[in-house]
């Protein structure tokens, strides 16, 4: 097994930058997540990664070796495609012992590896299938079974799920999870599904536009987004985020006049100075209290346990979104106070950079 | 419901039968004694049934060998254009190289030019190369016909490039892609396009006539129509060459039908 280092990692398609100077490390036996929307440049770095796209500028080590200028099959990954991408005319065991019977491998070592591959996934009983008499989920096993056969030092994932239903998604989730802790291999894993990527991760890279925004753990990552578009990117409902004014010393004002308390971390803040507050839906609170601002519920979405609530002010001011415990006592129509907890506040400058104490200057 | 059906069945009965009329009078008549099949009304049965025509054929004018030149140039046709059109049809779709697409609108925009106009220049130059009235000269036009590149071309297009690239980083060469990933899936669009070059190549008359001189190289329908000239009126020995020179397409589509029949239907299905 061994780490990898992507190093200003470059890559031009035409007169089209897809990825803008990348750099990435991922320790030994981590699972890393590359996020982003669509377009944003993360599947052409998975696949440059794998060799299967040739970068423009930058390198790429596996381990200590770099393996810029290696065929995809000499630098010891192996990828996981959105579509399966198996043999359709051989049968599961044929697939999966593919690679070893190119490389010439011993029958019996063939046999073994297959074997052993079939066991952890739960797939010895398929082996003599063709592709086209298996489920979507059996198909994505046998595809993981592939790659486990390699017996990679690192493994890369192609937005593997998004071909799944909603309800085996989530139980492939729990099993790459569990695969994970079995194996211990590095893996490089691309979504553009934030809840596959807060729920998989070690750590999670934030990518937009070819650029890293933000590289840490989940938790970290949802706590101190670095900007905003990582602030909005990750959690559901998105976060809220709203323009306001400086007009004290922990106190600003909303496009509509009305003062909400700043953070006291984020003091000292020159008044006049424009800023982006953003709050996540269940850090909102409904209920009277000093300082609460009066918003009318315009749509309540009920999700069982939960609601979302779409709230709007007065005249001018920006909707929020809340989510909170659903007891069924809130009804669209109402005015509601809305509290806009201090300590739960996220402050942004006007390019939308977060400004944390410490990072503040 | 059931009158549609039965009306359907008349139908296709009719049909089948305006189909097989002709060849089946072809057989029968094959097998008559000189003369009987132009006597009115002409007889559907043969009086006698004998073999005599086909001992005339194969005896006096020895068609065997003209069946062998035949049944030679049609399988080195078919050998040779699928040698080099299932290579380039599959590079046309998924291999990047310089210049690929407007090569490959050149090759499909010279598909409206008729085949006859190119038929002297072909013949010109095959004479600079000394190739005329040789089988080499004969084979040439189905080296690389631009039709079965362009169906192997779409044919390759569905193949998704990740499998490809699963194949790369399994360690296959391009070699080993084409011959162990790409061929397989091919199957059923390599046999039809082998029979349309099979068929083509067996029943072409004019590039063989124009480019073979020796009796001895004739292909069946050259020789069938050479021998024609001569026996004009002799209908039964007529009709036992078109036997001979029909039954082994007909056998060999038979024979290759159910693949020929996935081959076509192949665009329309997914997966």
């Amino acid at each position: 097994m061994a780490g990898l280092s992507i190093q200003a990692a470059r890559k031009s398609f035409g007169d089209t930058e897809v990825l803008k100077g990348v750099s990435i490390d991922v320790a030994d036996g981590e699972f890393t997540v590359i996020v982003g929307p669509s377009g944003c440049g993360k599947s052409t770095l998975l696949r440059a990664v794998a060799g299967l796209e040739e970068l423009t500028g930058g390198r790429i080590l596996i381990g200590e070796r770099d393996v810029t200028a290696f065929a995809p099959s000499a630098r010891g990954i192996a990828m996981v495609f959105q579509s399966y991408a198996l043999y359709p005319h051989l049968t599961v065991f044929e697939n999966m012992a593919f690679g070893l019977r190119i490389a010439k491998a011993d029958k019996d070592e063939i046999a073994r590896q297959v074997k052993r591959a079939a066991d952890i996934l739960n797939i010895d009983g398929l082996l003599d299938r063709k592709p086209a008499a298996l489920s979507g989920g059996q198909r994505q096993r046998v595809a993981i079974g592939r790659a486990i056969v390699r017996q990679p030092q690192i493994f890369l994932f192609d937005e593997p799920l998004s071909n799944l239903d909603a309800d085996l998604r989530v139980r492939m989730r729990y099993e790459f999870a569990a695969l994970h802790r079995t194996l211990g291999t590095t893996t490089l894993y691309v979504t553009h599904d934030q809840v596959e990527a807060m729920t998989l991760a070690d750590r999670i890279i934030v990518l937009r536009d070819g650029q890293v925004e933000q590289v840490g753990t989940p938790r970290d990552l949802y706590a101190r987004p670095a900007n905003i578009f990582v602030a909005q990117f990750l959690g559901t409902p998105r976060m809220n985020v709203v323009p306001v004014t400086v007009s004290g010393a922990t106190q600003a004002a909303l496009a509509d006049g009305r003062v909400i308390a700043l953070p006291a971390r984020a003091a000292p803040l020159a008044p006049g100075t424009r800023l982006s507050v953003g709050v996540r839906p269940e850090d909102i609170a409904i209920g009277a209290a000093p300082g609460a601002l009066p918003h009318r519920i315009i749509f309540i979405e009920r999700l069982g346990g939960l609601a979302t609530l779409h709230l709007q002010g007065p005249e001018g001011s920006e909707p929020l979104a809340c989510q909170l415990r659903d007891d069924g006592s809130l009804v669209e129509g109402d005015v509601v106070p809305v509290q806009l907890p201090p300590d739960r506040l996220h402050i942004f400058d006007t390019d939308g950079r977060a400004l944390y104490g410490e990072a503040r200057e | 419901m059931n009158l549609r059906r039965w009306s359907i069945t008349l139908l296709a009965a009719l049909v089948t039968l305006v189909t097989v009329a002709p060849l089946l009078w072809m057989l029968s008549v094959s097998f008559m004694a000189p003369g009987e099949a132009a006597q009115f009304p002409p007889p559907l049965l043969p009086k006698n049934p004998g073999l005599e025509n086909y001992r005339t054929l194969f005896g006096t004018f020895g068609i065997g060998r003209f069946l062998a030149n035949s049944l030679l140039v049609s399988t080195l046709a078919t050998a040779l254009a699928l040698l080099f059109t299932v290579p380039a049809g599959y590079a046309f779709a998924k291999l990047r190289f310089k210049g690929r697409d407007a090569t490959f609108r050149l090759l499909v925009a010279a598909l409206v030019i008729p085949g006859q106009i190119g038929m002297l220049p072909l013949f010109l130059e095959l004479k600079a190369m000394g190739l005329v009235n040789s089988y080499a000269g004969a084979l040439v036009p189905w080296l690389a016909g631009i039709f079965g590149i362009f169906l192997v071309r779409q044919y390759c297009l569905s193949i998704p490039d990740e499998m490809l690239e699963a194949a790369r980083i399994d360690g296959a060469s391009e070699g080993q892609i084409l011959r162990q990933i790409v061929l397989p899936i091919l199957t059923p669009i390599i046999v039809t396009l082998a029979l349309f070059v099979f068929l083509g190549s067996w029943n072409d008359f004019m590039w063989p006539l124009i480019v073979l001189a020796d009796q001895d190289l004739y292909t069946l329908p050259v020789a069938l129509a050479a021998m024609s000239r001569e026996h004009v009126q002799d209908n039964e020995l007529m009709m036992a060459g078109a036997v001979v020179t029909t039954l082994p397409v007909l056998l060999l589509f038979l024979a290759l039908q159910r693949f020929y029949l996935s081959g076509l239907l192949t665009g329309s299905i997914k997966g």
